[in-house]
């Protein structure tokens, strides 16, 4: 194994695939940055290259610009709030308060850093799991992956806003979320749910226009109705200073962030979770570290451990999430089938002889997502300071730019006009939760697992009756959820505090 | 004098120009041209992929030796890039659009949104056959048709929705060859009903039998039943019209097998002047045959068999010329 480890280093540090490398990570960092255009439908545009490619220029080449996506999209989450990715919208809860504070590079730092630590967490975790990687996924059929994401719903209770009415809130944010879900064709009869007629519905609504609706465009009235910068008046030098301290940030909070980054890599070996589902878990367990009730409401307005728990997660899901492709030759999403094409057409088969036969190659892409996400990270870190200052551009210049990326990226996510429609509906919504003080992030929670605890509710009843619910780490899944959703009240029993209405 | 010559060349010109433009036809080329194909499913699946195949190789056969880019247009099944194609493209030869070999069921049980009529189309052809082949665990205890209708407990089989011919194959099979004890499980999509056959969460599945192939030969999987349309190496498999002696269920499994052997169709949209449409047809049967693109396809565990426009179109009149009592069975089974 250690052998295999070197071999894929040095395959690495040849010159044809370092080079290709880098500029897989120089395209991965644009489209990080840009709205809507995600690592799945570059993946697509970039095929056709590796046609004459060998494997070991290839998978640098695509793994490069793939594995450093949600690190810059972080970036644009936290400048702008709008979602780079779609796995980077929990970025932007705590994130882009702090860019409105005036310390855009201080969460840029933390942001940054954490996702570095993310991504070397991953790939350290796909390097030490991939001899007992088939095991391990074959571990979660659907009744387990059902109590998962029950679990994660728990995570409602931390996302919610205080006191009793703040959790009522939480839950009807969360049901609303649940409800947008549905909306689609029906998996299990083919009925049409909530389409109005319209053909665009048949598929459910895409996520990236709604969080962009949801998130940017309530930002984007704020900025124009303030009439100054992101940043308030805050002066060009405070701003820059503040990266290093993003910097000790992670390093002060650094369990957290391995925590938040071991949560995006269990989450990404599971076929099904994804990164859109680690990112809001490890933002709640995030929130549930925080001492106090004092503490506790800093969450949404602009705390950096809400910046660093799903930086962190969002990259280090990217080792995890190639598990199943490498492994089964099984593709956990679009980006990761466009993956697998690649490999069939550079004469790979995934499957037992990528840990066997390939071992070094496989290495040697956990090598990659290393490598590329180092480099970035410096890079980025090199350019901090003049990222920082775009929060100093005045709003009548910045906000139509906004606009125009929330349009574009909104746009990308089918290439139908639905999809500015989408956005523009959540966005009137996203606005009026935001007066109102109603907490967002359960219901992009309830929005993003509706769907998947509906498909595996009903496979694990379809394949097992009721018997689904004593299989074994079904009930140590179930004890677990029990346990994450009553610690909020069973610690304030022990703590003994009156909780504000 | 020299003014008036040039003049006289100048209206001369414009003139045969505007009047007679088929007098002077200059050879259609697509010489710094852009061709889209448009998708009708996401990146990733089998559809992009030849769609891109051909993105890569059709350009070689093209008169200018175009670029082709590819565009998904997802939504309903394919009926938005159907629609699209149908109504808003430019008939002018740059747009292609590859289409779910199912929307013929789509037009024939009158679904909603449906705004098209496939028959209209300027058909190029498809690149591919699809076999639908019934396969089972090879750690399973069926190992014959018969031992599937023995069966006591239910065979559970993955699929992709009520929709997908996945689901419509051994529901067929269910009512009228029967094997009672099928049962179906619907997942979120193909790659999750394959990972659930891995996890002995099912039994098996329905599945294109080129996409399958190397599970089946390497024994993973036990291929049992085939749809009409064979691919070499399944030919002995028996055929699901065979399993039934009901003129009707005959008829039913014959008619759900049609759109296999339109596998990955090609169209372009109506009313596209018909020396275009020769043009790409040419092009696209040159490039099916090219050694080339075989070896690429190979790599890509698709097997092409090239199926001519007219075939495609002679098997949808076909489907579309059924009396309303067939239409009304089938749509008892298949679902769009």
């Amino acid at each position: 194994m250690i052998d295999a480890m070197i071999s894929g280093l040095m395959i690495n540090l040849q010159l044809k695939p370092f080079l290709f490398m880098l500029i897989g990570g120089a395209i991965g960092f644009w489209v990080g940055i840009l709205p809507g255009l995600g690592g799945g439908a570059t993946l697509a545009l970039m095929i056709p290259f590796v046609y004459k490619m060998t494997p070991q220029e290839a998978l640098p080449f695509l793994l490069g610009m793939h594995s450093v996506v949600c690190t810059t999209g972080d970036i644009t989450s936290v400048l702008f709030g709008i979602p780079g990715e779609g796995s980077t919208v929990a970025t932007i809860v705590d994130g882009y308060p702090m860019a409105k504070k005036g310390e855009a590079g201080r969460a840029l730092g933390a942001v940054l850093m954490s996702s570095l630590i993310g991504a070397l967490f991953g790939a350290f975790f796909l390097a030490i799991i991939i001899p007992m990687v088939r095991p391990l996924v074959l571990a979660f059929a659907s009744p387990e992956k059902f109590v998962l994401i029950l679990l994660g719903l728990t995570c409602i209770a931390t996302l919610s806003g205080k006191g009793k009415l703040g959790l009522l809130m939480g839950l009807l944010g969360g049901g609303l979320g649940f409800l947008c879900s549905l909306v689609g064709q029906d998996r299990q009869v083919g009925v049409l749910r909530f389409t109005f007629g319209q053909l665009y519905l048949w598929n459910g609504l895409s996520m990236i226009p709604v969080m962009i609706g949801f998130f940017a465009i309530p930002e984007v009235i704020d900025l124009t109705k303030r009439g100054k910068a992101i940043a308030g008046d805050v002066s060009f030098g405070k701003l820059g200073k503040g990266a290093r301290e993003g910097i000790r940030d992670t390093f002060s909070n650094f369990w957290l962030t391995l925590r938040c980054s071991a949560i995006g890599a269990l989450m990404g070996i599971i076929p099904g979770l994804g990164g859109a589902v680690s990112q809001w878990v490890s933002y709640a367990h995030a929130a549930q570290s925080a001492k106090t009730d004092e503490e506790r409401a800093q969450f949404g307005k602009g705390d950096v451990r809400g910046v660093i728990g799903p930086g962190a997660a969002n990259n280090s899901k990217e080792g995890a999430t190639l598990v199943p492709t490498v492994a089964f030759g099984i593709p956990t999403s679009g980006g990761m089938a466009m993956l697998l094409g690649a490999f069939l057409i550079l004469g790979l088969v995934p499957g037992p002889d990528m840990l066997s036969k390939h071992l070094a190659l496989t290495y040697s892409m956990v090598w990659t997502i290393a490598i590329a996400n180092i480099i970035c990270v410096a890079v980025c870190l090199l350019f901090i300071d003049h990222i920082a200052k775009l929060t100093t551009v005045r709003a009548s210049v910045i906000t139509p730019i906004i606009f125009l990326f929330c349009y574009i990226g909104a746009y990308t996510a089918n290439n139908s006009m639905g999809d500015i429609v989408v956005m523009m509906v959540f966005g009137v919504i996203g606005y009026f939760m935001v007066r109102s003080k109603w907490p967002r992030p359960p219901f992009i929670l309830g929005f993003i697992l509706g769907d998947l605890a509906e498909s595996y509710l009903y496979v694990s009843t379809t394949c097992y009756g009721s018997a689904w619910l004593l299989h074994p780490k079904v009930i140590v899944l179930l004890c677990l959820t029990l346990a994450f959703a009553s610690y909020p009240y069973i610690y304030q029993k022990l703590t003994k505090k009156e909780v504000p209405q | 004098m020299k003014k008036e010559t040039l003049l006289f060349i100048f209206a001369f010109i414009v003139t045969i120009t505007l009047i007679s433009p088929e007098t002077l036809p200059a050879a259609p080329s697509y010489q710094g041209k852009t061709i889209r194909i448009v998708c009708g499913t996401g990146p990733g699946g089998g559809y992009d992929r030849t769609a891109r195949l051909f993105a890569k190789y059709l350009p070689k056969y093209l008169p200018g030796k175009p670029t082709i880019i590819v565009e998904n247009m997802e939504g309903g099944s394919s009926i938005v890039a159907a629609n699209y194609l149908y109504n808003i493209a430019k008939p002018d030869g740059l747009t292609i659009g590859v289409i779910n070999r199912g929307l013929p069921f789509a037009q024939l049980l009158k679904t909603e949104g449906v705004k098209f009529d496939l028959t209209k189309y300027g058909w190029i052809g498809s690149p591919t056959v699809e076999t639908n082949v019934l396969t089972v665990r090879s750690d399973t205890p069926y190992k014959s048709v018969q031992d599937l209708r023995n069966a006591k407990g239910p065979i559970k089989l993955g699929s992709g929705g009520p929709a997908s011919s996945a689901t419509q194959f051994p529901l067929l099979l269910k009512a009228f060859a029967g094997i009672k004890n099928i049962q179906m499980v619907f997942y979120r999509s193909s790659r999750e009903v394959a990972l659930a056959v891995e996890q002995r969460e099912i039994d098996g599945q329905t599945t294109g039998y080129s996409s399958f192939k190397p599970q089946i030969e390497k024994g993973i999987y036990r291929a049992l039943i085939r749809g009409r349309v064979s691919e070499p190496g399944i030919e002995n498999l028996p055929v699901d019209e065979s399993l039934t002696n009901d003129p009707i269920g005959k008829k039913l499994m014959a008619l759900r097998s049609g759109p296999d052997r339109i596998g990955r169709p090609f169209i372009v949209p109506p009313k596209t002047p018909n020396d275009l449409l020769k043009i790409i047809r040419d092009a696209f049967a040159k490039a099916c045959k090219d050694p080339e693109v075989i070896a690429t396809a190979d790599k890509l565990e698709m097997r092409l068999e090239y199926v001519p426009g007219d075939e495609c179109l002679a098997i949808l009149k076909d489907l579309f010329n059924q009396p309303d009592n067939i239409v009304k069975e089938f749509s008892k089974y298949i679902k769009f």
